[in-house]
């Protein structure tokens, strides 16, 4: 698996200090991608592109399979930043002369393109756009695939953020008044939360390999449910995978300090004996945000250890991590629980 | 030396239209890494020289369409003008008035 998130993940370490920015949105750290797309190609993509690309040709290498079975993946704006380019074009030119690239690109299955012809793969293809299940579809889709038979499925997802974007998400209240830096992002609990963006790739294979770093154990969705609905689901979904609610060793959650939808997470103080950990000030919000979830649940089941710095507010490391609980939503309307267990 | 949108300047020498049009190409294709000192006149644009390909063939006939208010409506046509920086200066001139 791979990621390029606003910390420094893409090495595949969780080694470098927590990364702070000043303000609201939160931007990719972004690495050398020469090393993965040639200078030719490299100069007409955005930034979207490139993230995608470069993180799924990283998960690639690094599951060490070239052409994978089935390409997946959840996006839940696709590549803004052309589709922005395009539509400027159209008012500057008046509808003539109009330039394709930007056009072809911000298609939304854009990335899974260039990841089948740079990979030569022509194996099946998609890309789900449903706001915040975008990732989750994907890999539902995926984890269908391999029950069907298919051998290992890259699954993904990204978004990107831009200036244009976030001030036409602030202006529906997605964003916090005021101005914070994301170390501090809990101390501000008030309506709204911070912008982020990403991608993450993973390879899925239906057996574990000596490269394993976890096993997805479930997957639920639940779409606007009620808080006796959330409470429900969440008991039958422990026991419908066979794990006792002791059992559950960490719990990653999206909280993100938004006072209009936080109320969510209460669902989670009927288990007061669990470690819980927010994830949203590492990468801020989006609509594929479970993808890092997942990515940084699997990176601490695999190395056994929270990182520390990045979690500050972590009192105590948990024992050993068999069974992590991530539970995100997206605005309060797209609600999912994934349950990643250690390798047996 | 950027030309604004659609501008034509018709006292334009062939030197000044040429260094134009490069610094145009570059801005278009993104050419990160290239100057326009670095663009050979008759350089091929295609293949060897810059190794531009077909989608940076349109994107110049889009820079024809936006700068210069010339469509090129045959792409056989388009091959041999887009061959170089020299050809492309010619063409742009031969469609001036007179």
């Amino acid at each position: 698996m791979a990621a390029i998130s606003p910390q420094h993940t893409f090495d595949g370490e969780l080694t470098q200090p927590l990364t702070v920015t000043q303000g609201n949105m939160l931007s990719c750290v972004e690495p050398d991608y020469r090393g993965f797309i040639a200078p030719n190609s490299l100069r007409r993509m955005t930034r979207v592109l490139k993230m995608g690309l470069a993180t799924s040709l990283k998960c690639l290498q690094d599951g060490g399979i070239a052409v994978p079975g089935a390409i997946v993946t959840g996006t839940g704006k696709g590549s803004l930043q052309d589709t922005e380019r395009f539509i400027k074009e159209i008012r500057d030119y008046e509808e003539r002369a109009l330039n394709p690239t930007p056009f072809i690109q911000s298609t939304y299955n854009a990335v899974n393109g260039l990841i089948a012809l740079q990979q030569k793969c022509t194996q099946y293809n998609n890309t789900f756009v449903h706001r915040g299940f975008s990732f989750e579809h994907a890999l539902l889709d995926s984890l269908l695939l391999l029950s069907e038979g298919t051998p290992d499925v890259l699954a993904g997802a990204f978004d990107e953020i831009t200036p244009e974007h976030f001030f036409i998400k602030g202006r529906i209240g997605h964003w916090k008044k005021e101005t914070i830096s994301n170390d501090q992002l809990y101390a501000h609990v008030s309506p709204g939360t911070i912008s982020g963006e990403g991608a993450a790739f993973f390879l899925l294979t239906p057996q574990a390999t000596e490269k394993s770093y976890a096993q997805i154990g479930g997957l639920q969705m639940l779409y606007k449910p009620s808080s006796e609905k959330l409470q429900c689901t969440l008991s039958q979904f422990l026991e419908q995978h066979g794990v006792q609610a002791d059992e559950i060793d960490l719990v990653l959650t999206g909280a993100n300090a938004d006072s209009n939808h936080g109320h969510y997470y209460d669902v989670l103080t009927a288990y007061p004996k669990w470690t819980q950990l927010p994830f949203k000030h590492l990468c801020g919000d989006y609509e594929t945000v479970g993808a890092f979830a997942l990515w940084l649940g699997a990176m601490i089941v695999k190395q056994q250890q929270v990182p520390q710095h990045w979690f500050p507010m972590l009192e105590k490391q948990p024992g050993r991590m068999r069974n992590v609980l991530i539970y995100n939503h997206f605005f309060g309307e797209q609600h999912c629980f994934m349950l990643l267990q250690q390798v047996k | 030396m950027k030309a604004k949108k659609g501008s034509i300047n018709l006292q334009q020498t062939m030197e000044e239209l040429k260094q134009q049009l490069k610094v145009q190409i570059i801005e278009a294709l993104n050419l990160q890494d290239t100057r326009p000192e670095d663009i050979d006149d008759n350089a091929p644009l295609f293949g060897e020289g810059l190794g531009l390909d077909s989608i940076d063939s349109l994107e110049l006939m889009v820079l024809l369409e936006r700068y210069y208010k010339i469509k090129v409506e045959d792409p056989r046509e388009g091959r041999k003008i887009l061959q170089s920086v020299q050809s492309m200066a010619e063409f742009i001139q031969s469609k001036q008035p007179a």
